[in-house]
């Protein structure tokens, strides 16, 4: 179901675009399911009310014993996502870094979440606030015991939209040909797939919404999972570099950056080739 | 001021040397070179191992002629122009009021990559017309074919003669005209035979993957690289630009993979597409230019049918 399972993209922000809402309920059962199996404390955040939350997770075993124990909390979106129809970014990931917290508090391994976001990513001034926001979430997750799936339904969003949001996550079932997400150790972000002319318009509005920021100047990009980069994003990031006042450093396995960094004089990306 | 033959000349003064022997060679060249030191203007030579040898013991001792090291300026016609630009730039910029140069193409690309040399010498008539340079390029009619020869005198507006006179030529033909001529390429040999792989209006993404696809190690890994990005650039210009159907071919050859990619249209307006950054920077117009860099050879051609670029990676010089 995910299109890229190396290590550094598995700590589970997982983009899931559907058509089928009996096999996005499917998907959704064996997610929770595992997550009550390693002992996390997990909710299912969707459209409706706790009763029609519930029915969609009929097949899941145990279930009402874990609502019981509120290891499975069901959230109609409306509650989870508060701050009516445009999400807050920093609010929304404050909120679920308390209930991270509070979950391991509670003696559980962490949070899993299952959200069904459709209602929350309907017109561009709530992708360009919800795209920031799982930017920031994903940085949280990084780092944190915390993981989640967000589900898409592809009868109401166009293809680009949801790839504006799919190009957020690490992993995801949709075809979008890049991801920008949170990178671990120096490495502010992480950058996979190929970027290119038919996608590098989208890579400025993520770059934008995921605004990367400089630590001593430099603003460190883990790209070895990136098979391809061409000019055009290239100079994307030799843009933010400048509005940053920063250097930006590419760490490729490919040197073909290199050379096109050279041929533009972009004195503001430096390359480093590992091999 | 600018002195000698170019003096009240007003940008390039660009000439060909059409020569026969050493001496009609030299007789030509240490004038042009001594009347440079002599102004005290930067007077460089770039010409291959053996007739930099010649000039340089036919100069007397101490006179101040930098010799360009061989290296691989002449590697590729673009990235040539802009080596070249910045050579000149920084000797404005120190106050030179004329650069005199004189230079040769290496033999090796007088043969099946001579069609890019030949907009080569086109094209720097404008893109060195904003710098006070007089050069000479040199041509051995010796062992120079004559097709290549006939490309030259159209390419240079004037010829160098070893009695001093500097003779317009007849049939010089200004570079935005030169440039978008109807123009044939050389088939490559692998072109004979089916194509690797070819695809039909592919995204650049499939035409990259069918590139990667076609390598079966004879190019080292930043080669196919470089291929790879040129590729992509090309499609992309012929899908956005292009008329349909764009079809893609690949051929995988012992020694270099070559690419050609076609579309129904007219090719692109520009005539120095690819051998000078179109508009200023902008992204839109960089993309044939990073191929002229990233390539061993990029041949265009243009008839009837529509206008077609092939790419070759690794080694571009089939017997001609």
């Amino acid at each position: 179901m995910t299109s890229n399972s190396a290590s550094s993209t598995a700590y589970g922000h997982v983009c899931l675009a559907y058509d089928d809402p009996a096999a996005l309920d499917a998907w959704a059962v064996a997610h929770l399911a595992a997550g009550l199996a390693a002992g996390e404390q997990v909710w299912l955040v969707a459209p409706g009310d706790p009763d029609s939350l519930a029915r969609r997770l009929d097949r899941l075993p145990g279930r009402d014993d874990a609502l019981r124990r509120r290891a499975l909390r069901l959230l109609p979106v409306e509650h989870a996502y508060r701050h009516d129809e445009i999400v807050d970014p920093q609010k929304q990931v404050r909120a679920y870094a308390t209930a991270t917290t509070d979950a391991l508090a509670a003696g559980y391994t962490g949070l899993r979440v299952f959200a069904e976001a459709t209602a929350l990513v309907r017109s561009v001034a709530q992708r360009d606030a919800f795209t920031r926001y799982e930017h920031l979430i994903d940085r949280w997750m990084r780092h944190h015991p915390m993981s989640a799936v967000c589900a898409y339904d592809r009868r109401e969003l166009s293809e680009a939209a949801i790839a504006e949001l799919a190009c957020m996550h690490p992993e995801t079932n949709t075809d979008v040909l890049f991801r920008l997400h949170a990178g671990g150790g120096e490495a502010v972000v992480q950058l996979a797939g190929e970027l290119d002319p038919s996608n590098h318009r989208l890579f400025a509005a993520a770059l934008h919404r995921a605004d990367p920021r400089p630590v001593d100047g430099r603003l460190v990009l883990d790209a070895t999972g990136l098979r391809f980069v061409d000019h055009r994003s290239l100079l994307h990031l030799g843009e933010h570099a400048r509005r940053h006042d920063a250097t930006v450093v590419l760490r490729t396995s490919r040197s073909a950056a290199a050379r096109l960094v050279e041929l533009l004089d972009l004195d503001e990306v430096r390359v480093e080739v590992l091999r | 001021m600018r002195t000698g033959a170019a003096a009240g000349h007003v940008g390039y003064y660009h000439e060909a040397i059409l020569y026969d022997s050493d001496e009609h060679l030299l007789a030509v060249v240490l004038p042009f070179l001594l009347g440079g030191v002599e102004a005290g203007e930067p007077t460089v030579v770039g010409l291959g191992a053996r007739n930099g040898e010649l000039v340089r013991r036919a100069l007397p001792g101490g006179a101040k002629v930098t010799f360009l090291p061989g290296g691989d300026v002449y590697a590729r016609p673009t990235a040539a122009i802009r080596s070249y630009r910045k050579l000149l730039a920084s000797y404005v910029a120190d106050g030179a009021r004329q650069i005199r140069i004189v230079g040769e193409l290496p033999q090796a690309v007088l043969g099946a990559t001579w069609d890019w040399w030949a907009r080569y010498e086109s094209a720097i008539n404008h893109a060195y017309d904003d710098f006070p340079l007089w050069s000479m390029c040199a041509y051995d009619t010796r062992t120079t074919a004559p097709r290549v020869l006939a490309e030259v005198t159209r390419t240079h507006p004037r010829v160098a003669q070893p009695d001093g006179s500097h003779v317009p030529t007849d049939d010089y033909t200004e570079p935005p005209k030169y440039l978008t001529e109807q123009r044939l390429m050389l088939p490559d040999p692998v072109q004979r035979t089916a194509p690797t792989v070819e695809l039909t209006d592919p995204t650049p993404a499939e035409a990259r993957d069918a590139v990667r696809a076609a390598h079966r190690g004879q190019l080292p890994a930043d080669g196919v690289d470089d291929l790879v990005v040129s590729v992509s650039e090309v499609v992309s210009n012929a899908l956005r630009h292009g008329v349909p159907p764009v079809r893609v071919r690949v051929w995988s050859a012992a020694d270099r993979i070559v690419v050609t990619v076609q579309d129904r249209g007219p090719g692109p307006t520009d005539p120095y597409a690819g051998l000078l950054p179109a508009g200023n920077g902008a992204a839109g117009g960089l993309g044939l230019w990073i191929s002229h860099q990233s390539c061993d050879h990029v041949a265009l051609h243009r008839d009837a049918d529509g206008f077609t670029i092939r790419l070759t990676a690794g080694n571009p010089h089939f017997p001609v």
